[in-house]
């Protein structure tokens, strides 16, 4: 027999329940932010959109724009903006829409 | 079979997409219909040939740990194949380089009706490369489902690739603190 078998039944090697039940894993995967509208300001805004590698992030009057699909979940914009953001810990992005993958944050005291 | 426990292809609870209103209303009911009727036909047994439009490789890392015995896309009725004859759905990774547009619009040619391409990672999306001399900062061919990521993890694959055939829903919120978590 090889023992590959073997090795793997003694590590307890096991196959994911995923999508019956959650896999343990995805707590700790990388994930795109998500932003507290409170304490998010236009000059906090604007230093993330200048830090965001991928152009995820843009400013529009009055809020930021989070596109999810072109984030890379680098999470310098939460480095930049600590306390205004946390990553989102999702992580089931899949969708036939892109468009609803954008987000919009209003800025609190507007733009 | 127990009844009581739902197998994978019955986990879709996916509402039709709701496009009722509109000029477009009555086409774009067919059109859900049809990929319904699709879905159906692929949901069970889907062939997946994937193909690399210039990515860094991270894509293909993830794609390969499908296959591996703890994610083990089998089980789901997944399967790769080398072959475009034979693929259901096209896996494409990478931000379009140029030069491989012509392998890309050849190996979707030589797909069979009906057809899924899935999106993978933040390039098709723009994300990492705009377009430039090198690269459209897409993918060229009609995208039926996208995976963002960078790279999306084998779970997100899994994911993408149940709801490109309605056995899973998606899970895209408002807000996504406010949601049930990942399941």
């Amino acid at each position: 027999m090889a023992l590959w078998f073997l090795r793997g039944t003694r590590r307890g090697v096991v196959t994911t329940t995923y999508p019956k039940r959650a896999d343990p894993s995805s707590a700790h995967l990388p994930t795109p932010p998500t932003f507290d509208s409170a304490a998010l300001n236009a000059s906090v805004a604007t230093r993330m959109v200048a830090v965001c590698p991928s152009r995820a992030l843009e400013l529009e009057p009055g809020a930021l724009i989070l596109d999810r699909g072109r984030c890379t979940a680098c999470q310098r914009c939460l480095t930049v903006g600590a306390g205004v953001g946390t990553p989102s810990g999702q992580f089931e992005w899949a969708t036939r829409e892109p468009a609803r993958l954008r987000l919009s944050f209003p800025l609190a005291g507007g733009a | 079979m127990n009844p009581t426990v739902r197998q994978p292809w019955e986990l879709s609870s996916a509402p039709p997409r709701g496009r009722q209103s509109g000029t477009g209303g009555a086409l774009a009911q067919a059109g859900d219909e049809l990929r319904r009727r699709s879905s159906r036909l692929l949901g069970r047994s889907l062939q997946i040939r994937t193909i690399d439009t210039g990515s860094c490789g991270a894509c293909e890392s993830e794609v390969k740990l499908l296959a591996s015995p703890h994610y083990d896309l089998h089980r789901l009725g997944l399967f790769f194949t080398p072959a475009p004859r034979h693929a259901d759905c096209l896996l494409v990774t990478g931000p379009g380089t140029l030069a491989m547009d012509h392998a890309l619009l050849a190996t979707y040619e030589a797909m069979p009706d009906p057809k899924i391409v899935v999106a993978v990672g933040a390039c098709p999306l723009g994300g990492v490369f705009g377009p430039d001399q090198y690269s459209h900062g897409g993918v060229v061919v009609p995208i039926d489902v996208v995976i963002p990521g960078c790279p999306p993890s084998p779970l997100a694959l899994l994911h993408g690739l149940l709801v490109a055939v309605d056995r899973l829903a998606e899970r895209l919120g408002p807000d996504l603190r406010t949601s049930g978590g990942p399941g």
